[in-house]
């Protein structure tokens, strides 16, 4: 197998001129987001090169403590992001969003590296890390697309929920129909992914992994393993962040409170 | 003789904070269809909703044919102190998932739906002719109004309680559907508290609580 091409600065400069190109697009076309796309190519920089002397570090740090604190800042930061992705909010969405995040990526997680890989020791931040970076971005969409989903099923379809209670139904009952529509949304981008890998794309990790000079196939089994587990941590997750939602909105007595309910945007 | 319902006491303001009602209780005897009257605004709607509590309550005893229900038990009280909402709010589906669904939740045990009874209501209020795979979305303001009327006479809960049933019926479609309420009410068992537009057809009910007047007795 071939080895890695190493990428000095000289390359990244080159590479630089493509985003430029991007912008003379914009100035040309008059799209008037030349300004945003120089900030993001300037954020891609900054925090990708963090990033990279963060991992690093970490990477010959191998302590466990150190990686799971590291794993869990990376919960709060996505817990976040999703939370601040949907257009309407609650009191303690953060909360509800980073537990979900937090309890099915380290299910998941835990499952993948555990046993599927096998990962010796067990904290390995060489692969511990990357894949649950990919679970926590993938289940981030989910989670943000499910919770916002909910929140505008319980904002704009509230008559149907209470038309349910009126004829007795439960706090369970009277949640499944905005439970279901949100995680159903929630799911759709990994069915998509799962659907067109290999033929309308090819994956992300995949490629990174057959350009480093894995072998093909070694690559195609790491993309089926991950997308599996993003299926699972998102299908998990949503419904996690939907049901701890849910509780928010609805007590034992199902009334449902949507005075609780808060538009962010 | 114990009253057959008792509920309260009640209070609720609007959104700039003042008063619409305090202290209300809402007491039905068996066998009656009560009007609950008052001017527009003075919450007669949210009274409603309170007592089958859709909306939070505190300190709110509800009690019916001598049985207390706690908060924690408002789904079986719903089940039996069953609000026809204003509006006639519809489930997303068809005209026969919206008669039928309150028969596959877990309040209902075993009952399933009286199929002649169905046939006669739908008959009485001229739904007969639509076929149950219409989709709501395509029925009229009255005929969804209808409709809500009929779901709730069969799921035949202990009490009705109806915010404006009758809108945009014809007057004589509504002297119909009014006569279909009745006659739930003067059965053994039932009553209902309903609020219509239509001062004459209010006219006819057993008994008429007005809102108002009621909070400036108990204010006095």
């Amino acid at each position: 197998m071939s080895s890695l091409i190493e990428l000095g600065p000289l390359q990244l400069a080159v590479a630089t001129l493509l985003v430029v190109a991007a912008g003379t697009i914009s100035l040309v076309l008059r799209l008037g987001i030349e300004r945003r796309l120089a900030i993001s190519a300037v954020r891609t920089v900054v925090q990708l090169g963090l990033l990279g002397l963060i991992l690093e570090r970490v990477f010959s740090l191998r302590h466990p403590v150190v990686i799971i604190g590291i794993l869990v800042l990376m919960t709060i930061f996505a817990a976040r992001e999703a939370a601040s992705r949907t257009s309407k909010s609650y009191r303690g969405i953060m909360i509800d969003a980073w537990l979900a995040m937090a309890v099915s990526c380290f299910a998941v997680g835990g499952v993948v590296t555990q046993l599927v890989v096998g990962v010796d020791p067990w904290y390995e931040p060489q692969y511990v890390i990357p894949l649950i970076g990919m679970i926590l971005g993938n289940s981030l969409t989910g989670i943000a697309l499910g919770l916002d989903r909910f929140l505008d099923h319980l904002s704009t379809r509230h008559g149907e929920i209470e038309l349910r209670l009126a004829f007795g139904a439960t706090r369970r009952e009277a949640l499944a129909a905005p439970l279901q529509d949100a995680v159903r949304t929630g799911m759709v981008p990994i069915i998509n992914a799962m659907a067109a890998a290999g033929i309308v794309s090819l994956p992300g990790m995949m490629t990174g992994q057959i350009l480093a000079g894995a072998p093909p196939l070694q690559a195609v089994a790491y993309q089926i393993v991950v997308m599996f587990m993003i299926a699972a941590a998102v299908a998990g997750g949503a419904m996690l962040v939907v049901l701890l939602a849910g509780r928010h909105f609805m007590g034992k007595d199902a009334v449902l409170r949507l005075d609780r309910l808060r538009t962010t945007k | 003789m114990l009253p057959f319902l008792t509920a309260g006491p009640f209070s609720a303001r609007n959104g700039e904070g003042r008063v619409l009602f305090n202290d209300v209780s809402i007491e039905l005897a068996e066998g009656e269809l009560a009007v609950l009257d008052g001017p527009s605004g003075s919450g007669k709607s949210t009274l409603l909703r309170q007592l089958v509590g859709m909306v939070p309550t505190s300190g709110v005893t509800r009690e019916l044919s001598g049985e207390v229900h706690t908060d924690m038990q408002l789904p079986g009280w719903r089940s039996l102190v069953t609000l026809v909402a204003q509006d006639a709010p519809m489930l997303a589906g068809t005209l026969g998932e919206n008669t039928r669904f309150p028969f596959s939740q877990r309040c209902a045990g075993t009952r399933v739906p009286d199929e002649t009874e169905l046939a006669r209501l739908t008959q009485a209020t001229g739904l007969a002719a639509i076929p149950e795979d219409r989709d709501v979305g395509t029925l009229s303001g009255g005929e969804r109004h209808r409709l809500a009327l009929v779901r709730g006479l069969l799921w035949r809960p202990k009490v009705i309680v109806a915010d404006e049933p009758l809108s945009g019926l014809d007057e004589e479609t509504a002297v119909r559907c009014f006569e279909l309420l009745r006659e739930f009410a003067h059965q053994p068992g039932h009553g209902v508290l309903c609020v219509l537009h239509d001062r004459q057809l209010g006219a006819r009910a057993d008994r008429t609580v007005s809102l108002a007047a009621r909070v400036s007795v108990e204010a006095s």
